[in-house]
């Protein structure tokens, strides 16, 4: 039987769910991968439906065509990726394979076999996107294969196409209650097993740890969520929400880089906080990096994942965030940080020689104003806010000096040129100062009231040391475009740049947008925090929410087996048992002898309704007519023609009392 | 005491029915392996989605272990009823099925062995299953006669034996099968064959009534058809113009007595080559409708002829021997 040739019809599912596997990953694979696998489902599509021949033992040469386009594949494949263990290069080998078996499939092993590597090729979805689009995806793809394996066991074609999807989607439907259980208490490992490729996470963007001037522009247009909030209380007010990263001290001139971590790491940072404290959870997203982008600036370090202080004050987690992840965290918008000496003081001061000469010269002319460094602050911020500064996102392009030719000549950009240009005025000044970039402001959803922080939300501003004070932070953006530090990034952006074009002129259908977006928003974010997040400590925190005192292995496998009987034993009720129907008629019927039970003439079960009625009628000699009458309806409507009317039984049944016998 | 329990062990045993075995075919071994790999992966990357899906497929896969098994368990062996046949031929079982379950079954298997193997090794007791047929449906609450052939191997009776009800619907990842043991049998006449030619008939009855006495030499009119009748002498032309089956009759002078006798064939060399030639004789016989009968060393059969004649000649010859 297993060697028999899979039907066409099955054949033609099985292609549809392979493909529908398949079309997430054309998006980033280079275009032959595409194209071998489609052109491969048109070579089997056509020798399905006009008989094209496929590469068998009597077509030699189409073996031969076969057989080189699986070596072009793999030439193919280490030019464009120059290995084959990674990701990219894996999920592409595992596309072009199927594709190149879809045309050999002879028999049920071959079908089985690419069936199941469909599934595997639904999985390597996941390393890309689990958004729920995917996953509707993945349950749609998962009926077609079910179908599929269906119609090929339906060797007879005894059910339709429609019976087969019904069948499978049935299926699916009771599995979602065991599949529910398990992903609730199937005791949760903490990855990895082992080592993940190299690119196992590549393609996250987010926030750099060196700034060329001009690269955040890019990240600026990105409406990517770097992470969501969740205050325990109050939201402190908009210009508060500076959210730290990494701290750059280093310059060339245009390029901007942190100190070595292991200087950092070394020195013990010393700061106090105080006034109102933040409680708040952030669920971010993977950044591939390290930083935390807590509020600045976070009291406490949070308890998991284990993560440390860095000299500068930046929040870091000891293992680059690969995966989503929640933190607790606690700020103070109020805080000092080394207030009393800075080991990197010099390095706060260096500013690489023979460059920004005209920048420089003006620093010294403020000199001769002041020595004192606060109002060397603010004398920089006045002239940034006096002289023609503009902000804007599309800054024209700078040559030469880059800080010199912004300052006096170009005047436009947005934050990390006034962060980069005001610590280059401040050092010239002999003021220490630094670049602190990372995300400013967010939006509030008003759905679930998450804080929203986007990769546009990305900012640079600066800090200057003052004796006894430490590190203040200074916005020079805040001197050129208030709007963005007290409005948020939203209401600078140009018009229709997140909404869709064709309705950017009508603001009720651009509100309604923002409306749906919203919505959106709040259902991705339950997506995220609950079905993606959850892992072995959201699994710990939710079981002991339901109400299991101790949710350790033992206690999850034993609830395990026992909601499986549960569930198990309602499918087999559900599937094996199946309650008698009674049609109308019979109904009526019970409904008459439960009357005549009542006044204390039940029918027995041999006999007849005729037998019936004749002992009613000896018990019953005025209600003759009547009895007679029901019995005649009741016997042609359920025995005979059927052309009495169900009607008239219902209302002859209705009008009958027995409490009118006379003993 | 020991009474009751025999008693409750009985009842229990009807309550649970028959048994129906349910085992994971090689796809449903390599499913399980695929979802132990999806499950390895999803661990490793911390990837929630891919978790997701390994369950679902399981619970897919546990979900249609009880579908193979609600396809199977409830349809009933009724009976079998075959018609004799000769050796070579196939004996067309005519056997009957009930669907006693309320969901429709798909792509139901028959098998069968001639014997129950009692043998403790597994395999050899679920071994041995020959001549598949596919019911492609059973609907639900019906009987279900399907046309079910066996070759026939020896002459004498042939049985059906142990009847294996099996399907692997709907996704292939179980084998769902159980057994019935059926003492439908059917007769296998022996092979007709052999060289000799027809002994001589003998008209020396005197007795003859020569206006009943059928031949088939002179044709005497039509007769409305009664089972048994051979088909070489129903009348087709007449059939197509009025739609009612007729024989020709005919009258014959021909049509004398025979005796088959063991002692004609004795000269072949062994009792199967004789039978055959006996059987060959007797067909030869009817055919020409002689008036005929049988000797065996056994039994002997007076004359006859007709349809129920020649099966009582024919079942002599194969059961010759070989009870």
């Amino acid at each position: 039987m297993n060697k028999s040739k899979p039907s066409n019809s099955a054949l033609l599912w099985l292609i549809s769910g392979l493909t529908l596997g398949a079309i997430p990953h054309f998006i980033y694979q280079p275009i032959w991968v595409p194209l071998i696998f489609i052109s491969m489902v048109i070579w089997r599509i056509m020798a399905i439906k006009y008989l094209w021949p496929l590469p068998t033992k009597r077509f030699s040469s189409l073996k031969i065509l076969h057989l080189s386009f699986a070596g072009i594949t793999f030439l193919l494949l280490f030019i464009s990726y120059g290995n084959l263990i990674g990701r990219d290069a894996g999920v592409a080998l595992l596309t072009v394979l199927l594709g190149l078996k879809l045309v050999e499939i002879k028999n049920h092993r071959d079908y089985y076999i690419s069936c199941f590597l469909g599934y595997f090729l639904v999985v390597t979805n996941f390393f890309y996107s689990q958004n729920i689009p995917t996953a509707i995806l993945m349950f749609v793809v998962v009926i077609i294969m079910t179908t599929s394996l269906i119609s090929l066991n339906d060797g007879s074609k005894s059910l339709s196409n429609k019976g087969l999807v019904k069948l499978a989607t049935q299926m699916l439907l009771q599995a979602i209650p065991l599949m529910l259980l398990l992903f609730v208490l199937f005791p949760r490992i903490p990855g990895p097993l082992w080592g993940l490729p190299q690119d196992a996470h590549s393609g996250i963007t987010g926030i750099d740890d060196s700034m060329i001037l001009g690269n955040i522009s890019q990240l600026i247009l990105s409406d990517e969520i770097a992470f969501r909030v969740k205050f325990d209380g109050d939201i402190p007010p908009f210009s508060k929400l500076y959210w730290r990263g990494p701290v750059l001290w280093q310059t060339d001139g245009t390029t901007w880089t942190p100190l070595h971590n292991d200087d950092l790491m070394s020195t013990e940072i010393n700061f106090t906080t105080s006034g109102n404290e933040y409680a708040y959870t952030t669920t971010l997203e993977p950044h591939n990096k390290s930083w935390l982008f807590a509020l600045d600036f976070p009291s406490k370090q949070p308890m998991s994942p284990l993560s440390h202080y860095s000299y500068d004050g930046q929040l870091r987690s000891l293992q680059a965030i690969k995966q989503r992840q929640q933190i607790h965290l606690k700020s103070n918008t109020q805080y000092r940080l080394n207030p009393n000496k800075d080991d990197y003081i010099d390095v706060a001061l260096t500013l690489p020689e023979g460059v920004h000469p005209r920048t420089k010269q003006l620093a010294q002319s403020w000199l001769k104003q002041s020595a004192e460094p606060m109002q060397l602050v603010n004398i920089a911020l006045r002239y940034f806010n006096q002289n023609q500064f503009y902000y804007t996102l599309r800054p024209p392009r700078l040559s030469g000096d880059t800080i010199d030719s912004f300052l006096f000549e170009s005047r436009r950009g947005f934050c990390e040129h006034y962060a980069a240009s005001f610590t280059v005025l401040m050092r010239a000044a002999g003021v220490p100062a630094r670049v602190v970039t990372g995300y400013l402001g967010g939006e509030i959803n008003p759905v679930d009231d998450f804080l929203v922080i986007r990769q546009r939300d990305a900012h640079a501003w600066a800090e200057v040391w003052i004796q006894d004070q430490g590190w203040l932070r200074v916005d020079p953006t805040s001197a050129v475009s208030l709007q963005r530090i007290e409005q948020g990034m939203s209401t600078i952006m140009p018009a229709g740049f997140n909404t869709p074009l064709f309705i950017a002129n009508s603001q009720k259908l651009i509100d309604l947008w923002q409306q749906v977006r919203n919505n959106w928003d709040a259902l991705d974010n339950v997506w995220n925090q609950w079905i993606l997040a959850y892992g072995p400590e959201l699994q710990k925190e939710f079981l002991q929410k339901l109400g299991m005192a101790k949710a350790d292995l033992q206690t999850m496998v034993l609830w395990l087996v026992i909601g499986f009987a549960v569930i198990s034993l309602i499918i087999s009720f559900y599937l094996f048992y199946h309650l008698p129907k009674r049609d109308p008629v019979s109904k009526l019927y019970y409904i008459f002898c439960k009357k005549a039970a009542r006044a204390g003439f039940a029918k027995s079960k041999h006999q007849g309704p005729l037998d019936f009625s004749t002992l009613l009628k000896h018990q019953y000699p005025h209600l003759n007519k009547q009895i007679d009458y029901i019995t005649s309806l009741y016997i042609d409507l359920h025995y005979g023609k059927k052309t009495a009317s169900v009607l008239d039984l219902q209302q002859a049944i209705k009008q009958l009392k027995f409490s009118q016998a006379m003993h | 005491m020991t009474l009751y329990f025999s008693q409750l062990f009985q009842k229990f045993n009807t309550l649970r029915g028959r048994r129906v075995f349910i085992v994971p075919t090689r796809f449903g071994f390599v499913y399980a392996g695929f979802l132990i790999l999806i499950l390895l992966g999803a661990v490793n990357y911390s990837n929630s989605l891919g978790h997701l899906l390994c369950f679902l497929l399981a619970s897919m896969g546990w979900v249609a272990m009880h579908h193979s098994y609600r396809n199977v368990a409830k349809v009933e062996f009724i009976n079998a009823y075959a018609d004799p046949v000769f050796v070579g031929q196939a004996i067309n079982f005519n056997l009957v099925v009930e669907n006693r379950s309320h969901s429709t079954s798909y792509q139901v298997l028959l098998a069968s062995k001639p014997l129950k193997s009692q043998s403790w090794n597994l395999f050899k007791r679920w071994g041995g299953f020959a001549n598949s047929f596919t019911i492609a449906r059973l609907n639900s609450i019906e009987k279900t006669a399907v046309n079910y052939r066996i070759p026939s191997v020896r002459r004498g009776y042939q049985v059906l034996g142990q009847l294996r009800v099996e399907s692997q619907f709907p996704v292939g990842l179980y084998n769902t099968w159980s057994y019935f043991n059926s003492d439908a049998k059917a007769l296998v006449y022996p092979i007709p064959q052999g060289e000799l030619p027809l002994p001589k008939s003998s008209n020396t009855g005197g007795e003859r009534t020569d206006l009943n006495q059928k031949g088939d030499d002179d044709f005497s009119g039509l007769n409305n058809y009664r089972a048994g009748d051979p088909l070489h002498a129903i009348a087709w032309k007449a059939l197509a113009r009025d739609d009612v089956l007729r024989i020709k009759t005919f009258t014959g002078n021909q049509g004398g007595q025979l005796m088959l006798c063991w002692q004609d064939v004795i000269q072949l060399s062994n009792t199967e080559a004789r039978l055959s030639q006996l059987c060959e004789w007797i067909l030869l016989a009817d055919e020409a409708g002689l008036n005929y009968g049988l000797k065996l060393p056994n039994t002997s059969i007076d004359y006859g002829y007709g349809s129920h004649h020649r099966h009582t000649c024919l079942s002599a010859l194969a059961l010759y021997e070989n009870e």
